[in-house]
């Protein structure tokens, strides 16, 4: 039986260094922060120190970006140990991952890139992710993925195989808005529907950000507001879904820490508002 | 049935590839030129990531030759030495050596140097923390057996030895610095490098000092760490290093 998540409602911004002493100073009312796990892959020292100072006064989500699920190699076994030695370290919130690889053949090039949605890539992550909650004795959550390119022979949509991933391994989904959004304008598909592939009970947390529009495709830059389309999104996906944890992730370009706050606010009354409607 | 491992194969040798994708369309919907946009999107985000991890290990480097020179370093770093893990804490362990041969940096003959400093600093910054020692069990072993004793330096400890001003560069470019920038290049620095709690401090260090520190550090015994100093630099002064490296918790245990 894997443990559940600790329990979280509300909304949360990433934690990241410009905010550091701001954030320990005030203590913003958030209901949780966020940090990329690898960037806590070490023994000791400032960042670590202050992790663990958060920690103290918030829950934490682990969000990890390199472990590479669906890779064709092995997985990669040492960064398996480190991420389990930070969760042993920090007891999170929830612990996420993306629907991915990052390298092959030996080599990652750190990035978070598509797969083809297949009974054989299906058969893999499953695989995959019973080994990671197995080791890591917790639920852990996967993420959609925003994409620039589609594969040709995926045998069903990223929404469908996430559910069916679910269905198999018991992990909860981390839905990211802005990736449907960027997804449904950069393929042409309608991402209101693709919700309606999802249950209700997969969906642990959500994510929102902004996203850049270059020539005749959306990049998922995380460097600027949230888009009122993805607003929107996100308001049927709270209809169908209910309220869950959200994120307001912000990585490049970082603004003051208000203008998070005050995205997460705006997050927080979208959800209070549709949870009256639902 | 196409196999995972095939697609993987390729797209990891298109993003490789300078330029265009040839074989994508293969396994990619749309025409070739999107296809091949796409791509660049993917190969782009690829040099950022390593120029990131980069940046984060060099920040004196990339002030030194500038942002734009700095990409290109990184993109040529990455093409030589891709990342071969998800986790980039550790990627750029061989820009020096990278550097010593790079052609475009051979005017800077110094940079090397101040990559060995700057990637001992990156370390130490996330090296554990150093455990409560007291230092009065030292004071119980007995005289005699005291060459065998092998000093346990807090993590993050280093030394760099130069022949170039390193310690000088990297601390006019340290963020607050205040003071002047004259640098005297025919200066030789040697450098400490050490956390204090969670900073990381950078100061120079004797040549004596540091050959007992990197003894000790390999592993050498009191005994033979002293010995081994002792040949090259007839007035290396122990205790006056043991006087100021106990207290600054440079030191934190010993085996014996």
């Amino acid at each position: 039986m894997l443990a559940a998540n600790a329990l979280v409602s509300g909304t949360g911004i990433g934690l990241r260094q410009p905010h550091y002493r701001e954030v320990f100073e005030r203590r913003p009312p958030l209901a949780f922060l966020e940090v990329h796990s690898e960037n806590f892959f070490l023994e000791g020292g400032a960042s670590m120190h202050a992790l663990e100072r958060a920690r103290a006064a918030y829950p934490i989500s682990l969000h990890g970006v390199g472990l590479s699920l669906g890779s064709a190699d092995t997985l990669a076994g040492e960064h398996l140990a480190k991420l389990e030695r930070l969760v042993d370290r920090i007891e999170p919130a929830l612990v996420s991952e993306h629907l991915c690889w990052g390298g092959v053949g030996g080599l990652h090039f750190n990035d978070l890139l598509p797969l083809p949605y297949t009974g054989e890539a299906l058969a893999l992550l499953a695989d995959r992710i019973d080994h990671v909650q197995t080791r890591l004795k917790r639920r852990i959550l996967v993420e959609n993925l925003s994409a620039y390119v589609e594969c040709r022979h995926s045998e069903m949509s990223e929404t469908a195989f996430l559910a069916e991933l679910a269905r198999r391994t018991g992990c909860g989904l981390l839905l990211d808005v802005n990736n449907l959004y960027v997804n449904a304008m950069n393929f042409g598909f309608d991402p209101v529907a693709r919700l309606g592939e999802l249950e209700p009970a997969s969906v642990v947390q959500m994510h929102l950000a902004g996203h850049t529009v270059v020539d005749d495709c959306l990049i998922d830059t995380h460097g600027s507001l949230v888009g009122d389309p993805v607003w929107s999104l996100y308001a049927q996906a709270c209809r169908r879904f209910g309220p869950r944890p959200t994120l307001i992730e912000w990585d490049t370009d970082l603004p003051a820490l208000d203008v998070l706050l005050s995205q997460a606010a705006q997050a927080e009354a979208i959800a209070q508002r549709e949870a009256a409607h639902a | 049935m196409p196999e995972l491992s095939d697609f993987q194969a390729d797209f990891a040798a298109a993003l490789r590839e300078r330029g265009r994708t040839p074989g994508m369309e293969r396994w990619l919907a749309g025409a070739g030129d999107l296809v091949d946009r796409r791509m660049a999107i993917y190969r782009a985000n690829m040099v950022a990531a390593a120029e990131k991890a980069l940046a984060s290990g060099y920040p004196v480097i990339r002030q030194v030759v500038g942002n734009d020179f700095f990409h290109g370093l990184a993109r040529e770093y990455q093409r030589g030495t891709p990342s071969a893990s998800g986790d980039l804490t550790d990627y750029g362990a061989t820009f020096d050596a990278f550097l010593a041969d790079f052609e475009h940096v051979q005017s800077m003959p110094w940079l090397p140097d101040l990559a060995r400093l700057e990637w001992a600093a990156h370390r130490a910054y996330g090296a554990a923390d150093a455990p409560d020692w007291d230092p009065s069990s030292l004071a119980a072993i007995e005289p005699e057996r005291q060459a065998a004793i092998r000093f346990l330096w807090a993590p993050g400890t280093a030394v760099v030895v130069s022949s170039h001003p390193i310690v000088r560069i990297w601390t006019i470019h340290q963020p607050g610095y205040d003071g002047e920038f004259s640098v005297d290049w025919t200066r030789a620095d040697t450098a400490l490098v050490a956390r204090d709690g969670f900073l990381v401090r950078v100061s120079e260090c004797s040549p004596a000092d540091a050959s007992f520190i990197a003894a000790s550090l390999a592993g050498a015994t009191f005994g033979d760490a002293t010995a081994a100093t002792l040949a090259d630099h007839p007035h290396f002064d122990l205790g006056a290093l043991l006087a100021r490296a106990i207290p600054a918790r440079l030191v934190c245990g010993f085996t014996l």
